[in-house]
């Protein structure tokens, strides 16, 4: 299949709770799987700051126990695919932060943690190859993944994007 | 022939606060997060437990062993370890837990 990008321009993220709906806009994004059956590799995590002042920022890549529904893109958010002549897909995985069922972040299945200092801080993960997370289905917990801010920091406004790959 | 090397498995993660005040100590307490510093670049390879896919930070430090599970031949993480142990050396991989859902879903929409 192909590469897509998912990617957020400008955000600053909400702390929230593990097992607590993420509230719209509040998080930089989640992918659910297109179909029941639908397999996604996540293969690199960047998020870049863009504070103005301190802000310890900790973001958590995990699975989610509560999935989304009826998802959709938020201001300043992307979804693109990274090879120009990329065919359209029949089911395409879900991205966005937008959504009426809220999604709600395991507490015991985080996969990354990409804390960092959103004021001038970068950090990114690149998976070697054959070595991705990966999202099979739509159903919780194993169809859907998000990138948030957990508790215990000041989070400040980033940019961010995960790469990933649906088959 | 190329010679498999456990090292190909290695991701990357780079924390790069060479232009930012970094992450204060007592925060990184709280909340497990990597105590990179002012001014200080962190790149470390990652690996990623075969069993359940959290992507582990390699700690060049350590001394304990590495959990290791030899039916999948990867590294796994100091929980999974612990599960595969106590159960004798099961191994179950997330490859493996993926093929199972996915059958499953097929199944039932088999099923008029």
């Amino acid at each position: 299949m192909a590469k897509r990008s998912v990617s957020v321009t400008t955000q600053t993220p909400t702390a929230t709770a593990d097992t607590t709906a993420l509230a719209d806009a509040t998080y930089p994004f989640l992918v659910q799987g297109g179909s029941g059956t639908q397999r996604v590799n996540i293969m690199e995590v960047y998020l870049g700051g863009q504070a103005g002042a301190s802000t310890p920022t900790i973001m958590v890549l995990a699975r989610d126990t509560t999935v989304a529904a009826t998802n959709s893109n938020g201001a300043g958010q992307n979804d693109a695919p990274l090879d120009a002549s990329t065919a359209a897909l029949a089911a395409p995985p879900l991205t966005g932060n937008t959504n009426t069922t809220k999604p709600q972040r395991s507490a015991t299945q985080k996969l990354l943690n990409l804390s960092f200092n959103a004021f001038g801080g970068i950090v990114r993960w690149v998976a070697a190859p054959g070595e991705e997370i990966s999202i099979i289905g739509n159903t919780q917990p194993l169809g859907e993944v998000s990138l948030s801010a957990f508790t215990g920091g000041t989070p400040g406004a980033l940019g961010a994007h995960l790469i990933y790959e649906p088959f | 022939m190329a010679l498999f090397s456990k090292r190909s498995l290695e991701g990357w993660l780079l924390i790069d606060h060479t232009a930012a005040p970094g992450m204060p100590l007592e925060t990184a307490r709280n909340t497990g997060a990597m105590p990179v510093s002012r001014g200080m670049k962190f790149e470390c390879a990652t690996l990623t437990c075969s069993h359940c896919q959290q992507v582990l930070i390699l700690n060049p430090d350590r001394t304990r062993e590495r959990g290791y599970c030899p039916k999948c031949d990867h590294y796994v993480c100091d929980a999974c370890e612990g599960i595969r142990v106590q159960s004798g050396g099961d191994c179950k991989t997330f490859k493996q837990i993926m093929d199972e859902v996915e059958t499953s879903v097929l199944k039932k929409s088999l099923i008029i």
